[in-house]
């Protein structure tokens, strides 16, 4: 389970597009609005290799999230 | 009090933006009326295909971000394409769209189409403008994003009505906005395990890629590779960031690469890849990809490309120039072996990129790049489209800076050269542009010869018609038994005389005799030109390495 907080909700949608593409599927996803931020917990099952660069392009995708403002 | 359309261009000419690439259209219609009169200048295409491809030429040639503007509906998924071309290639790119009004977002109105939603996966953001408040801001993240880090594309959606709308007082430049991160820096002891690997090394070998040039790191690199003296190859994107006449320099790898490249990826015991990424035109299959490396070096911005394809050993994440400088440093304070023998194993012998014979009869397009990068300017800026001639021109261009060759390398976007050319010569008007195209490509772009007209865009257009789609025809004859689909192209027009209607100058040439001087009377010419180039239809790109193969099933010849 990750629990991430984001400035844009649509992230999580990415996030499961991204999920998908590597070949992976979510076993949980929960997102709240707290504020101006989303908070977002979620879990996936996949392939090793898969969870860690899905897991590398969370972080980098966040990362920008953090330089803009919707 | 301004329009928010007014705040646009003005925020654009705050971040240093001069020229746009665009199309006009219903939503996006405040902007162009703001446009009318403005200092930022306008090069109006003909598809907004290559507004976006002409911003990528305009960044690709001067590290800087291009922009493109075009309407809602068509007119942004027109753009979608070079959107991803730029996220693929890391390209800042900043593209502007119309919108429906915010009162009518989501009622399927006259091209309305959620273009936030559909370039969601393939932009790094995008942005729904929805008050005049935050065009500005949006605008500066848009541009801190576009060329922070890892560059790419951003998208800001402008609806009609916040163009429109008229600022109730005056709005200042954001404050607010977050700074730009601060770049990684690699760390001290994974640098320190670099060095002592390169130490420890008998074959070393060093990769450039395309982050070499995106971070500014080109001269560093010279001067790293010079001290470590190890040889050098270069993927698609990294080409201009060896000096081509380093002796050092084997040229490109990977799958139309040259063969001593190749061979030497295979035999290097410690890898440095700097700024690249292991696409799967460069490794074929992974697990066959440098056999006898035991230390891979892995080099890059980003941390979600270390061990994606390949598995690095030592990983040194931060800002590429930033990297080199301080690995150059550590290595000054270190006596490292001398590599010389393995350089001169490797580039030895003095290779000759094999060629299919032509017959004597018909034109080659290879003999014709051939005699085209030996009569460019050192300075000359090549933009290619993609296919057959797009390797043929990798695998021969001699370019001085990684700038001065434009291609669209992960996505291959057919129609990328014309327009990418462009973009290139608004940036560097008083430059030699070239675009290097085939003749399926130009036939995607070949209405930007208005646009040439237009902005007298002083583009040579060298044209390699071979009446084929080349590369998949290549592709038929090798691997599906020369079952010939769909690539034929017998009923090509006479592209001198579409040219001409134009207004472009054009010439043809069929024949060897005819290279030399066609192409000094096209380098001499003060406006565009099309050289017509009627090629042997059946000349392939040698070497191939198959797709998903590895070194030792890389062909030179059709099989017998």
């Amino acid at each position: 389970m990750r629990t991430v907080t984001a400035n844009d909700g649509r992230i999580l949608a990415r996030i499961i597009h991204l999920a998908h593409r590597f070949g992976c599927t979510y076993t949980s996803v929960a997102a709240r609005q707290t504020g101006a931020a989303y908070r977002m917990e979620f879990a996936f099952a996949g392939p090793g290799d898969a969870l860690r660069r899905l897991d590398a392009q969370i972080t980098k995708l966040l990362d920008d999230d953090r330089e803009t403002m919707e | 009090m301004r329009t928010g359309a007014a705040i646009v261009l003005d925020t654009l000419e705050s971040l240093g933006v001069e020229t746009v690439f665009g199309y006009p259209g219903g939503a996006i219609m405040p902007l162009y009326d703001a446009l009318y009169d403005h200092r930022i200048a306008h090069v109006l295409v003909r598809h907004e295909a290559a507004a976006v491809f002409a911003a990528s030429g305009f960044a690709r040639s001067t590290g800087r971000p291009g922009v493109c503007i075009a309407t809602s509906g068509p007119g942004a998924t027109n753009l979608i394409t070079g959107i991803v071309d730029a996220m693929m290639d890391n390209v800042p790119l900043v593209a502007l769209t119309g919108q429906v009004r915010t009162t009518v977002m989501g009622t399927d109105a006259f091209q309305e189409v959620d273009v936030a939603a559909i370039t969601h996966q393939v932009t790094k953001r995008n942005i729904v403008v929805r008050s005049i408040e935050q065009i500005e801001p949006a605008l500066r993240a848009a541009f801190r994003l576009a060329t922070g880090d890892r560059p790419g594309p951003v998208l800001v959606d402008l609806p009609t009505d916040v163009l429109r709308a008229i600022e109730a007082q005056r709005i200042d430049a954001a404050t607010e906005s977050p700074a730009q991160r601060e770049r990684p820096r690699a760390d001290a002891r994974s640098l320190d395990a670099a060095v002592a690997a390169l130490a420890g090394a008998e074959r070393p070998l060093l990769i450039v890629g395309g982050g070499t040039r995106w971070s500014g790191a080109t001269e560093i690199f010279r001067a790293l590779a010079a001290r470590i003296g190890a040889p050098i190859v270069s993927t698609l994107h990294g080409l201009g960031c060896a000096d081509p006449g380093d002796p050092a320099f084997l040229g490109m790898t990977g799958m139309h690469g040259w063969k001593r490249a190749n061979l030497a990826v295979a035999k290097a015991d410690v890898l440095v890849a700097l700024g690249m990424r292991f696409d799967d035109r460069v490794t074929g299959d992974p697990a066959k990809f440098a056999p006898n490396a035991h230390t891979i070096v892995h080099a890059d911005i980003d941390r979600a490309e270390f061990n994606k394809v390949v598995r690095a050993q030592i990983t040194l994440h931060g800002d590429l120039r930033e990297t080199l400088v301080a690995l150059d440093h550590r290595l000054a304070r270190v006596s490292l072996p001398s590599f010389e023998a393995w350089r001169q194993a490797a580039c030895a012998p003095q290779e000759q990129l094999p060629r299919d014979d032509t017959r004597h009869d018909h034109l080659s397009a290879t003999d014709l790049l051939d005699a085209l990068f030996a009569a460019l300017p050192d300075d000359a800026i090549v933009a290619t489209d993609v296919g057959q001639h797009q390797m043929w021109a990798a695998q021969r261009v001699r370019a001085s800076h990684p700038q001065h060759f434009l291609t669209s390398g992960g996505l291959g976007s057919m129609g990328f050269g014309l327009p990418a050319a462009m973009g290139a010569q608004m940036a560097h008007p008083g430059r030699m542009v070239v675009a290097i195209v085939g003749d399926g490509g130009f036939q995607m772009s070949m209405a930007e010869l208005a646009t040439l007209r237009r902005h007298e865009l002083p583009v040579k257009i060298v044209l390699l018609d071979n009446r084929n789609l080349g590369m998949v025809r290549q592709w038929q004859e090798l691997f599906y038994n020369g079952r010939y689909s769909a690539t034929a192209l017998p009923d090509n027009p006479e592209f001198t005389t579409i040219a001409r209607a134009y207004g472009i100058e054009a010439r043809l040439v069929d024949n060897a005799n005819a290279i030399g001087p066609a192409i000094v009377r096209m380098l001499e010419s003060p406006g565009p030109m099309l050289l017509h180039c009627a090629c042997y239809p059946h000349e392939n790109v040698w070497p191939i390495i198959p797709a998903g193969k590895g070194v030792d099933d890389l062909m030179e010849a059709v099989p017998a």
